[in-house]
Parts: C-alpha cells; structure tokens; sequence
C-alpha cells in the first residue's frame, strides 16, 4: 500500500516536472516577449530592458527554469519597489499580467470550479442513475428506447451548444434565471445554486448520458447472474431484490467512477467557465494564454494535472476496497 | 467627404438634447441636478477588468474612466458632451497651468483644499512623487511621455533605486510645482489628466503591492480590489464636492464586476433585471443584437450613448520595403480598397465610419476633410489598375500582415476585406496571422516589420500631436521596437512643422496647423485610412445622466446617477 | 454483420456520417456547383447599420445563397460549412489514425514485452490518461508559433494527448490473446515477437480497436469544436464549425440561423458518428465496457 502510494507519486512528480519543461520550452521557441505587454504602448527600448530585467525575463531559460523549480521548492524573492516580495514555497511565481502570486490566483479560483464540477457531478450522478434504473428495471421497451436515445444525444451536443442553447431560453427569452454570476456558497448559497444551476445542467448532459448508460448495463448485468436467480427462486420479493442486490452490484463501479469524473470536470470546465463568464480555472487559464502569461499558464496547468492524478489515486484505492480481487501495484 | 462631419453633427445635436433630459430620465422629471443626485449602488459591468490599479501603471486610457474616480491629477478631462469636453480643466491644479521660457516651463499652484483619503492634505511632494514612481521598471505600463519630455530623465529608474529623484521636476514650496522640459510642449496641460500626475503619499507606498489599496483623492476609495475580476468602491469622506466641480459622485457605491462576456453585459443592460437595471459598462460597446433594436424609437433608444472616441483603423506601408517604396504603387491600392467591407467587418456603420483621412472627424485634433485617392464607398479598382499600368507595374502580389484576433480590429476579417478589395485591382495578397499579444511587437521593430500592416492608432489625448508625431516625426523611427513610424517616414521639413507646432499654447491655432500638416503628409499616400471609431453603449434604465463626453467618447462614471 | 444491417441506428447513422464525410471530400466541387467560395465579401447583402446582419429572412437565404450569409462579412455560409466540414472531420479522422497508431504500438509492445517494458509503458499510460486535455491543448495551441500548419498541429496535439485509452485497451486484449494456444504454438516455432505481433495479435485486435476508434473520432471532433469556440482551432479565414459557433454567440437574437446552421451541423454529425459507433460496439464486441469518456 505505501509502495503502492510512493510509486504513484513519484509518477505524479514525473508528469508534472514534463509539463512544466514542455510548456516552457515552447514558451521560449515562441517569439513572444511577454515584458512588451507589461510595459506598455510606446514603451522605449531601454525602458524594455529595464522591464525585462525587474520581471526576470532576461536570464537564458534554464536560468528561469531553475529559478521556477526553486521556487517551488524553496520559494523565492521578487524586487517589489521599496523592499523584495517573498514569495513562500511552493512557489510558482507571480502572473505576468497582474503581478498576484499564482498560488493565490489558483486559491481564489478554484472555489468556483470545484463548485462547477461538484454540483455538476450530483446532477449527473442522480439524473443519470435514474435514467439507468428506470430503463434497466422495467423492462419497457419505449422507455429504454428512450433513455437510450436521450443517452446518444447526450453524446453528440458539445457542452458549448448545450450552454448557448440554454442560455438563450432561460436568460433571454423566458428570463426565468439571471445571467450566471458567481456567489461564493458562503455568501449566500441559494443565490449559489440559483446561478449555477445552467451551467450545471450544460455540463451534466455528457456526464449523465454516461452513467446511464452505465447503470443500464450494470442492472441487466447483475439481474442476470445466479445469486440473482437463487434469491428469487427463494421467492424474495423483487423490490428488495433489486435494492439489497442488482443495485449494489450495478452501482459499485460508479464510486470509482466518480472520483476521477469530479476532477475531470473540474479540469474541463474551461468551455463552460468561458461560456457564461464564472471566474473559475479555467477562465484564469483562457485569460492568460491570451496576454503569454507564461506563470499563470504553468500554475493552472500544473494544478489540473495534480487533481487529475490524485481523483486516480483515490479512484484505485476505492477499487480495491469495494472488490477484493483487486490489487494495487 | 463631407460624410463623415455630417455624421457627427447630429450625434452631438442628440447629445446636448440628452444632456438636459438627462439619459434615462424623461424629461418631464426637468434637468440634471447634481446637488440632487446623490445615492444608489451602481453596478458596473465590463468585459476585460483592470489589470493594474496602480496609478504610475494605468496607460492614459486605461481602465476606462474607473481610475479617475480614485485620483485627482493635476488637470483633467473636461467631461463636457461634445467638443467641450476634449479640453482639459483644472483639477488638483488651480489652472491649466503656466507656461514659460516658451512652454518649456510649466508651474502648477495647487488647490488649498485637497485631501487624501485618510485627510492628511495633498503637496507639491505627493504629485512628485507619483510621478517619479511610473519611472521604476518595476511599476511598468503608463504612457511614456514623461521621460520623453522631462529634462535628462530618460534613464530614471525610479524612486526605489534613485531617492534622489527627477531634478526636472521641482516642488518651491507645499502648493508649487514645476516641470523643466527639454522641448516645448503646448500639448502639457492635456499630458497632465494622466494618473501618472497622481498624487501619492510615499509613506503609503508598498511598491508592486500599493495597487491593492491605492491611496485615494477622488470621490471614491477602494474597499476591496480583485484584479481582472472585481472592484467595489465606497465614498471618500474626505473629498469635497466644493473642491472638484466636475466630479459629480453620485452613487454611493460602485461595484464593478469584470470577467463577462461582452453580448452578456449588453443582454443584461437590455434586460435590466433587478440590479442591473442600475448597471453601466464601460468596455462592452453595443453588438450587432442591440443594434437591430436600436433606432426603432422602441425603449432601448433612451438607453444609449452615442459617441466618438477619435481613433483610425487604417493600412501602414513600410516604405523601406518594395514594392511600398514606390508610391504610385500605394496610390493605386489606395484607389483600390473597399471601405463599405472593411466597416462591415469592423461591425457595421453604426459603429465605425469610412475614414480617407489620418486624423479621425474630431476637430479637437484638427481634422480637415480630404480625399486625396477617391475610392468611393466600395472602391475603384480601374483607376487602381490604370495607376499600377503607369508606374510599369504588373501581376503584384503583396503580404498584409494582420492580428489573429478580430477583436483588436485589425484582425482576419478586416484584413480578408482589404484582400478581396485588392483582388478586384488585380493585385494578389497574402495574409500573415500573427498573435495578437505580440502583433506589436512584430511590427514595432523594423528589423521584423511586416511590408504592409493593418492597424489601428487611437488619441493618448484629443489633440493632433500625440495622434500624428509618433506616425510620421522622422526621429521618433526606434530601430530596437516600439516603433509607429511605420512608414520609417522623415522629412526634415515635417520635423521642424511639428516643433513649431508643439511650441504653440493656443490650441486652435496648432488645431488649423496639424490639420494642415495631416492633410499634406496624406498627398504621399503612407498609409491607407479605413475607417474610424464610433461608441455606442448602452446602460441600465434606472441610469441617469449617461452623457458621452468629447475626449473618451463614451459616459462618464463620475457623472451618472442611479438615484 | 447481419446484426448490423439490421440495427435502424446504425444504418440512419452511417448514412449521414457517409453523406458528411462525402461532402467533407467534396467540398470545393459544391461550392463550385453553388458558384460560391468561402472568402468572397457580399457587402450589398448586408444591413451594415444593423452591425452587418444579412439582409432578407432566414439570415439571406437564397437561390444565389442556400444557406444564407455569414453576417458581418456576407460570406457564403453554404460555402463555409462545407468547407468547415472539411476541417471538422479532417481534424478529427486524422487525430484518431494517430491515436490508433501509437496506442497499438505502445499497447502491443506493452502486452508482448517483459515485465519491465510493460511496467514503464503501463505506467505511462496512466500518466497519458491522467493529463488534463483540454487545458495542456489550449496551453500548447496559444503558444506554437503561428505559421505552422493549423489543422495538421491540432490533429498531432490532439492525439498526442490522447491515445492512452487505445493503447490501455490494446494492452489488455493483447494480453489475453498471447494466452492462447495459437500464439503459444507461435511462439514455440521460433517466430519473433514483431511476428507474432503482426501475424497472431493484429487481427484479435481489429474488433475492440475498431470499436473504440469509431467512439474516439466524435470524442474528437467535439474537443476540435471546443478548441476552435476558444479561438485556438484553425486560423480564420479557414472556417470551422466550432469557429463559427464561436462568433455566433454575438448573434444569436439578430440572426439566429447563424447558430442553428452550424450548430445543427455539428450536433447531426456527432451523432450519426455516436449511432454508427453505438451498433459496431453492440455487433462486434458487446461485452465491453463503457469506454467513450
């Protein structure tokens, strides 16, 4: 289990070092400078430099890269006017663009992406489970035709259509909804759900669809197999059949599932953040690709791929405890 | 040629009818009185957020007119509708300032009664030292006019590293202060609205780390600052309406959220549910979906603002480069282009106009119509081709260079209109993408620039100087970047007309002479105008007085009402 | 393959997704046959005081325009869509060989290798499956200098990024397949590995593959879509589907067809895609699990 856990880790730490060179390398074969932005319309040459030389663009790339690797280790210091700002470890420096530490921009995002995706995911876990139970259990055909056909849909409509769509029937036309703005849960959290709730919905078409589609599979699955067919020759009444046991079996897999989906989603959510405007990562990462805010970009990029690394840790784990027959290596 | 005037003419008739109905308001409510004004929250809706609110950091028209709600400066716009407005007034300052030694002196005197927000009273020292700060590499991104201006402070490197400060500049007594400029300069009263003439108080200075709390001498203070994302403003009780006439102040609190999607600002304006019907932008211009409402006398036609910020879109040759060296060649092209389609790509007539001068329709710049290629609306591609046959030309095959984004304005479509246009004169073109974070960048080092570039060249401050010297002033070619003289254009005679008419302090004598010298440099055909700009935006219904000033165009936050 | 012919899904499905791909190749011959190409301004089409909204119902429809017009520009919609067809499919077809082509390479010489080879690869697969697609493909788009080639890059970064789930699954099966007698007896004659792998392995593998490959390419064509609507896809005046969606989110209330066109387009084609890879999972192999993500 903690070789199991080391070795996870330590392939963690491999992807997210590859990353980090890939994107600056790319950075700097790119001929963009990111002190002309920061500097401004008219900027002189020698101003340039000077500029240059404050944000620490000017040293060769490995300079810089091993300043950033530094920084995360040890943290670092930046000239900040009368005396140096320090940034603590792990350190990933500061944006370009705005001049906040990135590790405090992630901080102030990620709230709102984790909500993105948390609620997201519930909406998809129940709707899509019901669907799954409903076309599973009964066995009419028009309803699982249904499911199945809504299923399909689901994974045709891009989460940017299903928004555009959404938006134009409960913010324009109906005006049922406001346009989404972000309300921190803790400032008022009827207000929180108020506004996600679109972009919730946009986003748990796909996700819904797929545990449907799941759940469906799994229920059949699991009404066919012996134990099944011996409770039943018991005379055990169907209904608790299918609670006690073809739901259990049918929904196991989900819980794995769903802890590698919840990260997925949140990583994904650039489309639906840029979509109705939510200050999430994915935004923070749009908005700097756009002003070469190299920083931000490694923060955010970094961030995603360590959730998506831990949601598999924690997705493997949950295998193995839910079935024995797992072993984790 | 007469169009683009008689354009204007009505917009500012319609704006002065505004003005005394006030915006929103019906005009039976009788005129805006800014003594009663007072109260409401406004909501501020905007697309790009401030990125700095420091103010050594903010370009003259960065952050929209948001900064100018947290700093004084020495002068300021005169937030006036129309023409009026693109002077500047008093702020800090007693006057516009007094010029000597030929307008390479200039004192300030200021105001007795200024205070900072925590009431400590505002010196000659604090507007030093703001001015000082904007010269430290580390505080990057305000206009670079000073150390152009200022005697011997090009390499400054700011109050960090140099305590000593800028001799330049000198502070007598607690009221006084004077600037020493290598050059005279009749434009300096209008150089001194930018923030960088901001007061700040050095014992308040963290540095990189001041912008998150910048001391404030305006109407507002800040209450919490999220860059790119939020901005809440509360009054300053220490600022005084006696004090600052042309502020009016009249929400309580001001909440800005940045972040939104531009046809999302402009559909919430229109909706106008709950807060938002006290909501204004100041970076969303109107979208083709309000446009189609627009005009139709139903209810959104007493919720818009329309005005002028003077700025050319327009096509830069690089005359170093064949075959732009020749300039019949670039007569032709000029003869050849499609204004009709470059306005439609640019969104339209209502807000863009076909330009065929350098200097937009603004007579604050000097602006004097003239045609000098007649292209007519859609372009004339015979004559194109009959000037290409007479300079032996044949088969051209041309590189426009243009951003990758058709926000900025001279993005693919602009540049695939221009290219259609040329098609038709027999004249292939190649279009090069590049990035719009470095389009700049690319074409601002001669070493890199690009044959032909579009572009687009907005006023730092409605005059003619900052709008044509960095264009055409031979010796403001830069070889190592950030250079605008695209057509690497010097002409000695053009030098020395510029110096004459910087030295003028009279403001419509250097307007006749900029115009005259536009209307010159215009016969050579350096760059193609296309088009120029025109602001529609829309505000909330609850919101009044959202009058248009001269200088930015578009309504002034310190001027509108919510009450 | 009776099962298929007579699965309604699949046959509806395939047949659209054929007509797409075909109109996908034959793009320039019918905007020729309309007597339209993507680039051409129609400005005397357009209300330019209403921000260049085509003139005429339905967004300019017409006998010149069958489609209608893009607004802003007057460009021939019939024409871009077409010819966004070209980019959308071409993006995502060529995404998806590469992402067969190094998960079967990588998946065999996983399942056929010793211990350590299949250890190492194993472990980067994971590592594959666990990056954050979307976001590394915005952040390696926006940086690319931008002359290289657009759609072919996308493809690359696309499958780049992508071809963990094949090679996981070709692991799998391989890993089965070398069990069985057949390649046992293989293996004893003397074969080498490449041969085993090309000659035994191969065609067990054509199945599940197939299977998952027809589930990647609509997977694919939504990320291109995305990428495009983030303004990271091809470079105008190329069209695409997602591009246009993109700038049709400014237009929807002025000139709705300007949304529904492309937008219908690509919702249609997604699924014919989803239907034809709904009946080859259900033909072919229909014990295995849920594998489009």
């Amino acid at each position: 289990m903690i070789g199991y856990l080391a070795r996870r880790l330590g392939g963690a730490v491999l992807v997210l070092f590859g990353l980090s060179l890939l994107l600056y390398g790319l950075f700097y074969l790119a001929p963009s400078d990111p002190a002309v932005l920061t500097c401004g319309k008219g900027c002189t040459p020698e101003r340039l430099a000077e500029v240059r030389h404050a944000m620490g663009v000017d040293d060769p790339v490995f300079t810089q890269y091993r300043h950033f690797l530094e920084g995360i280790v040890a943290g670092r210091d930046y000239p900040a006017g009368p005396n140096t700002r320090h940034c603590p470890a792990p350190c990933l420096g500061y944006s370009f663009e705005t001049d906040q530490p990135v590790t405090a921009l992630l901080a102030d995002r990620l709230p709102v992406s984790a909500s993105l995706a948390f609620g997201a995911e519930v909406l998809s876990l129940v709707a899509g489970i019901g669907a799954g139970l409903l076309a599973g259990l009964r066995r009419y055909r028009w309803l699982d035709r249904v499911v199945n056909g809504l299923v399909l849909a689901g994974y045709a409509v891009p989460v940017f259509l299903v928004g555009l769509l959404l938006l134009l029937l409960f913010c324009v036309q109906l005006q049922w909804l406001p346009f989404p703005t972000y309300v921190p849960l803790t400032t008022d959290p009827l207000a929180w759900a108020q506004n996600l709730l679109l972009p919730w919905v946009a986003l748990a078409v796909i996700q819904t669809a797929a545990y449907a589609r799941l759940t469906r599979a799994g229920i059949q699955e699991t009404l066919a197999e012996d134990h099944i067919r011996t409770a039943r020759a018991y005379g055990l009444p169907e209904s608790r059949i299918v609670r006690r046991r073809a739901l259990r079996g049918a929904l196991l897999p989900l819980v794995t599932l769903t802890a590698i989906d919840l990260a997925a989603i949140m990583t994904s959510a650039v489309l639906t953040e840029t979509m109705f405007g939510l200050p999430g990562v994915g935004q923070l990462l749009v908005g700097a690709v756009n002003q070469i805010d190299l920083p931000v970009v490694v923060g955010v990029t970094l961030l995603t791929g360590l959730l998506i690394v831990i949601a598999n840790a924690v997705a493997d784990l949950l295998y193995a405890a839910v079935d024995p027959r797992v072993e984790l290596r | 040629m007469r169009r683009a005037l008689t354009l204007v003419l009505p917009s500012l008739l319609l704006l002065a009818a505004c003005d005394g109905g006030g915006g929103g308001g019906t005009s039976a409510t009788g005129a805006f009185d800014p003594a009663t004004c007072q109260g409401g929250t406004l909501t501020v809706l905007n697309q790009g957020g401030i990125t700095h609110l420091d103010p050594a950091r903010l370009y003259t028209s960065g952050g929209g007119n948001i900064p100018s709600l947290l700093f004084r400066t020495l002068t300021t716009r005169n937030r006036q509708p129309g023409e009026a407005g693109a002077k500047p007034a008093p702020d800090l300052a007693t006057d516009l300032g007094t010029p000597s030694d030929g307008a390479k002196t200039w004192t300030y005197r200021l105001r007795d009664d200024v205070f900072f927000e925590d009431g400590t009273p505002i010196t000659s020292a604090d507007v030093k030292y703001g001015i000082e700060r904007s010269f430290a590499p580390e505080l990057p991104g305000g206009a670079p006019y000073l150390r152009d201006w200022l005697q011997d402070a090009a390499s400054y490197q700011g109050p960090y590293k140099q305590p000593e400060g800028i001799k330049a500049i000198e502070t007598p007594d607690d009221r006084t202060i004077v600037f020493k400029l290598s050059k005279p300069e009749g434009d300096f009263p209008f150089l001194a609205t930018a923030t960088q003439f901001a007061p700040v108080p050095k014992a308040k200075d963290k540095g990189v780390g001041y912008e998150a709390h910048p001391i404030s001498s305006g109407p507002y203070q800040v209450e919490s600052y999220e860059p790119k994302k939020s901005l809440v403003l509360v009054r300053n009780t220490h600022w005084s309406s006696k004090s600052d006439t042309l502020r009016y102040a009249c929400p309580d609190r001001i909440e800005v959220t940045a972040g939104l999607d531009a046809a999302v600002i402009n559909q919430r304006l229109v909706s106008g549910a709950g807060q938002d019907a006290n909501a204004a932008t100041t970076d969303a211009p109107v979208g083709p979906e309000q446009l189609a409402q627009l005009g139709t006398g139903g209810p959104l036609d007493k919720q818009v603002a329309r005005g002028e910020f003077p700025a050319t879109y327009y096509l830069a040759f690089n005359t170093k480069k064949a075959p732009f060296d020749n300039q019949k060649v670039r007569e032709a092209l000029s003869y050849a282009v499609n204004r009709t389609s470059v306005v439609n790509a640019l969104g339209g007539s209502t807000i863009v106009g076909s330009s065929t001068t350098f200097l937009p329709p603004q007579k604050a710049l000097g602006y004097q119509p003239y045609d000098h290629f007649p292209a007519g609306d859609t372009g004339d591609p015979a004559k194109a081709k009959q000037v290409l046959a007479e300079a032996g030309v044949s088969n051209l095959t041309i590189e426009l260079a243009h951003s990758n984004s058709d926000d900025s304005g001279y993005g693919p479509k602009v540049a695939a209109a221009v290219q259609e246009a040329f098609k038709q004169a027999g004249v292939t073109v190649k279009l090069t993408a590049i990035d719009d974070a470095t389009y700049r960048d690319v074409t601002g080092k001669p070493a890199t620039e690009p044959s032909a570039s579009l572009q687009y060249w907005g006023a730092d401050w409605p005059s003619g100087g900052p709008f044509l010297i960095p264009i055409f002033d031979g010796r403001q070619i830069i070889t190592a970047g950030g250079n605008f003289n695209l057509a690497q254009y010097n002409d000695p005679q053009v030098n020395a007309e510029i110096d004459a008419i910087n030295a003028l302090t009279d403001q419509s004598t250097a307007q006749a002479r900029w115009g005259a010298l536009d209307t010159t440099i215009g016969k050579l055909a350096l760059t193609i105008p296309l088009a120029h700009e025109k602001d529609v935006f829309l505000f909330g219904k609850n919101v009044k007085n959202a009058v248009p000033d001269g200088w930015r165009g578009t309504y002034d936050l310190a001027r509108i009402s919510v009450k | 393959m009776r099962a298929l012919r007579r699965d309604r899904g699949f046959l509806v499905g395939a047949a659209i997704a054929l007509l797409m791909i075909l109109v996908a190749a034959t793009a320039p011959l019918l905007a020729a046959a309309a007597g339209q190409d993507y680039t051409t301004y129609h400005d005397n089409l357009l209300d330019s005081a209403r921000g260049g909204v085509p003139l005429g119902r339905l967004g300019g429809i017409s006998g010149d325009h069958w489609l209608g017009l893009e607004p802003g520009t007057g460009r021939d919609l019939f024409a871009r869509v077409v010819y966004g067809a070209q980019v959308s499919l071409g993006v995502a077809v060529g995404a998806t060989i590469l992402e067969v082509l190094i998960g079967l390479l990588v998946g065999t010489a996983a399942g056929l290798g010793g211990r350590w080879a299949d250890g190492i690869l194993t472990r980067l697969v994971d590592l594959v499956l666990a990056l954050p697609i979307l976001v590394i493909a915005i952040s390696l788009l926006a940086i690319v200098p931008q002359d290289w080639p657009r759609p072919l890059l996308l493809a690359t970064v696309i499958a780049v990024l992508g071809w963990g789930g094949t090679a996981r699954i070709t692991r799998g099966e391989t890993l089965t397949l070398r069990t069985r007698d057949y390649v046992a007896a293989a293996r004893l004659s003397g074969a080498g590995w490449f041969r085993i792998a090309r000659r035994e392995i191969l065609p067990g593998l054509t199945a599940p593959v197939l299977t998952y490959a027809a589930l990647l390419l609509p997977t694919n064509m939504v990320v291109e879509a995305g990428l495009s609507f983030l303004g990271v896809g091809v470079r105008p005046p190329t069209p695409s589907w997602g591009q246009m969606l993109s700038t049709a989110t400014t237009w929807f209330r002025a000139d709705p067809m300007y949304v529904i066109i492309p937008g219908g387009l690509l919702f249609l084609t997604l699924l014919s895609f989803v239907l034809v890879a709904n009946g080859l999972r259900r033909a072919l192999d229909p014990r295995q699990s849920e594998v489009l993500r």
